[in-house]
């Protein structure tokens, strides 16, 4: 029901498209495809990315089509030779499923003329890193009055029956118990510790959500006070009028790369690659640095400010000494049995 | 030959009229599932390695056999819950004038007006811990901290009884509407108490619409994913759950195969139980 009108819009936007290019549909077959993430990030992509995207390419069309990174590589898995996408946003762990899969291109590093500006972490020449998604600890700020400080405060017993988690399916759970793993003296490879410790925090555990959007009903309807959580989602929450704060833990906030990638095969090759060049650029990542999308930049020559400045970081090296980037190529050789362990151990 | 069309039976129609439907059902359908099938008869995920591996995996394994046992059992519930609720309402509504009738109707269909999301999260504000019902109960001093009725089997159930309700309610309307008035009155002039009437000749006579209303209230109830996930949260696992991780996170597209065919063979046991209840019942009521 939610897609209706979603894949109402990309109808009518193609065929609009069509009707404005009558060549497009001989020269080629479709509008440049874009499948970015659903919520805040189709928003700000469609009021920013786009707009400045166009701008620069005579108005070339192109068509948002939201979906989660694994339906994303789902999609290009079964039409490997034709692909319906011709440009991926990929969180860490999917990224590497599909260059693993032979479904992404590597990315025309010389011919870019903002590549080299990315700082180092997001210079990934399989397909760049324009945005940051930060994690760090989110409380409501009128149940807990002293701010947390470490990954560690969620265990105190004045939280019980007051913690939020999600499970592993979504990035930034899988991400948190890495961390934790790591805080216990585990690592990528060895969650054991994370695990031991979960069972620890069932006393205090009120609910484990179904997927991140799933904490921010929960902060609303009062069912937690803490939890683990990406910045930039609770800032949408914050601008909403919910009680909630984020703070970056003293262990370093979990810092995610979102690359974005040209799909292999794709017709619109040259446009895929405009496409993540706009998105690389100095304008269009401080754009979004504002509210109210507050995106994390990677390209060095963007100041930082703002909520971000305040927050998280004043500039790339502190960035760099405040977050914490993981290993995922190690983490995803063991993710499905995690996630089996998960649904077996955490029922509370 | 120019006979032929005079001498056509009329009391047999032409299939043809089914012609484009069945079409759309063997491209859309029956072909996607003959797909799923021998997509689960792989035993690595690139699906090069034909075996039964994914299947033994399922059933040789308690966790996954306990997801499935839920789900089913979940949908009993569920089915339970709107069965005892729901016809109340279908008895009542053959029993009153014809204002009230339009009334219980609206009620009835009402959910189906809305979507099933905004349906699922007003059950979130409803059961939330500064929720309608632990609200209530706090003000009137019975409870001091409140329930946990968010994330419990307890919520799922409620929740999923109310949003499916409308396809145990319409059925069971149907079916009463069916039964003589006077079927009623004979069995108190014969003497029979009003209890007694009620399972001696309404019940057995509404059964059809009760294995139809079981039918379709148990199909939805179990395969409601947005309900379940949003309702139950990510540590309660059902099997369509299980299917959206093995197929989308995890890319173990065999396994979820497995997984599909597994959850559709359970369901249509399932269903033949009612429908075999269904023909059983057909005689009874007749007798």
């Amino acid at each position: 029901m939610i897609l209706n009108r979603r894949s109402l819009m990309t109808t009518a936007l193609t065929l609009g498209a069509m009707k404005a290019f009558p060549g497009l549909s001989f020269a080629q077959a479709r509008p440049l495809v874009f499948a970015t993430f659903t919520g805040s990030w189709e928003e700000a992509h469609k009021a920013v990315l786009v707009p400045a995207f166009r701008k620069a390419n005579a108005d070339a069309a192109i068509v948002l089509d939201p979906m989660l990174s694994v339906d994303q590589i789902a999609k290009v898995n079964a039409a490997k030779a034709n692909p319906p996408i011709d440009v991926m946003l990929h969180d860490p762990g999917p990224a590497l499923v599909a260059i693993g899969q032979d479904l992404v291109e590597p990315y025309p590093v010389e011919k870019s003329a903002y590549y080299k500006d990315l700082i180092a972490e997001a210079q990934e020449p399989m397909g760049p890193a324009p945005f940051f998604q930060v994690v760090g600890l989110t409380y409501n700020p009128e149940a807990v009055k002293t701010p947390p400080t470490s990954w560690a405060d969620l265990w105190k017993p004045e939280f019980k029956g007051r913690v939020g988690i999600t499970n592993l399916n979504s990035t930034l759970g899988t991400g948190w118990l890495v961390e934790i793993a790591k805080m216990r003296g585990g690592s990528e490879a060895n969650v054991d510790p994370a695990f031991k410790a979960l069972e620890e925090l069932k006393p205090n555990l009120a609910a484990v959500a179904a997927n991140p959007g799933a904490l921010a009903t929960l902060f609303q309807q009062g069912q937690i006070d803490i939890s683990p959580g990406n910045f930039n989602a609770i800032q949408i929450l914050k601008a909403r009028g919910v009680p909630v704060e984020f703070v970056a833990p003293k262990e370093g906030a979990i810092a995610f790369k979102t690359t974005i990638h040209i799909v292999k095969n794709s017709p619109n090759r040259e446009l895929a690659f405009k496409l993540i060049e706009a998105a690389l650029t100095p304008e269009v990542q401080t754009t979004l640095m504002k509210p109210p999308y507050l995106i994390v930049p990677t390209n060095s020559k963007v100041a930082m400010g703002g909520e971000i400045a305040r927050v998280l970081a004043k500039d790339t090296a502190e960035l760099k000494k405040k977050f914490v980037f993981q290993d995922w190529k190690k983490i995803n050789e063991q993710r499905s049995a995690w996630i089996e362990r998960f649904n077996r151990e955490i029922k509370i | 030959m120019g006979a032929a069309p005079a001498s056509r039976d009329v009391t047999s129609y032409g299939m043809g009229l089914a012609a484009p439907l069945a079409l759309f059902f063997l491209l859309f359908f029956v072909a996607p599932l003959l797909q799923l099938f021998w997509l689960s008869l792989h035993n690595d995920t690139a699906g090069l390695h034909w075996g039964l591996g994914q299947y033994l995996h399922f059933l040789t394994d308690p966790f996954s056999l306990g997801v499935l046992g839920s789900t089913l059992l979940l949908g009993a519930e569920v089915t339970a819950v709107c069965l005892v609720l729901g016809f109340p309402i279908a008895w009542l509504y053959q029993r009153v004038g014809p204002k009230l009738q339009t009334v219980i109707i609206l009620i009835v269909l009402l959910p189906l007006l809305t979507s099933v999301v905004v349906r699922t999260f007003a059950w979130i504000v409803i059961l939330g811990r500064q929720g309608i019902i632990n609200a209530t109960l706090q003000s009137l001093g019975v409870i001091d901290t409140p329930l946990k009725l968010l994330y419990t089997q307890f919520g799922v159930v409620i929740a999923l009884a109310q949003v499916q309700m409308p396809l145990m309610t319409l059925p069971l309307i149907t079916a009463l509407g069916r039964i003589d008035p006077n079927l009623d009155d004979a069995s108190c002039s014969l003497g029979a108490g009003s209890w007694r009437t009620f399972f001696r000749i309404v019940l057995p006579l509404s059964l059809p619409g009760v294995i139809a209303g079981c039918t379709l209230t148990y199909a939805a109830a179990i395969t409601a994913f947005i309900t379940q996930s949003l309702v139950g949260g990510g540590q309660m696992l059902f099997m369509p759950m299980y299917l959206y991780q093995q197929a989308s996170t995890l890319q173990n597209w065999p396994f979820a195969a497995a997984i599909s065919i597994i959850f559709l063979l359970a369901v249509l046991a399932v269903v033949s139980v009612f429908t075999t209840l269904g023909r059983l019942s057909r005689g009874y009521g007749g007798a």
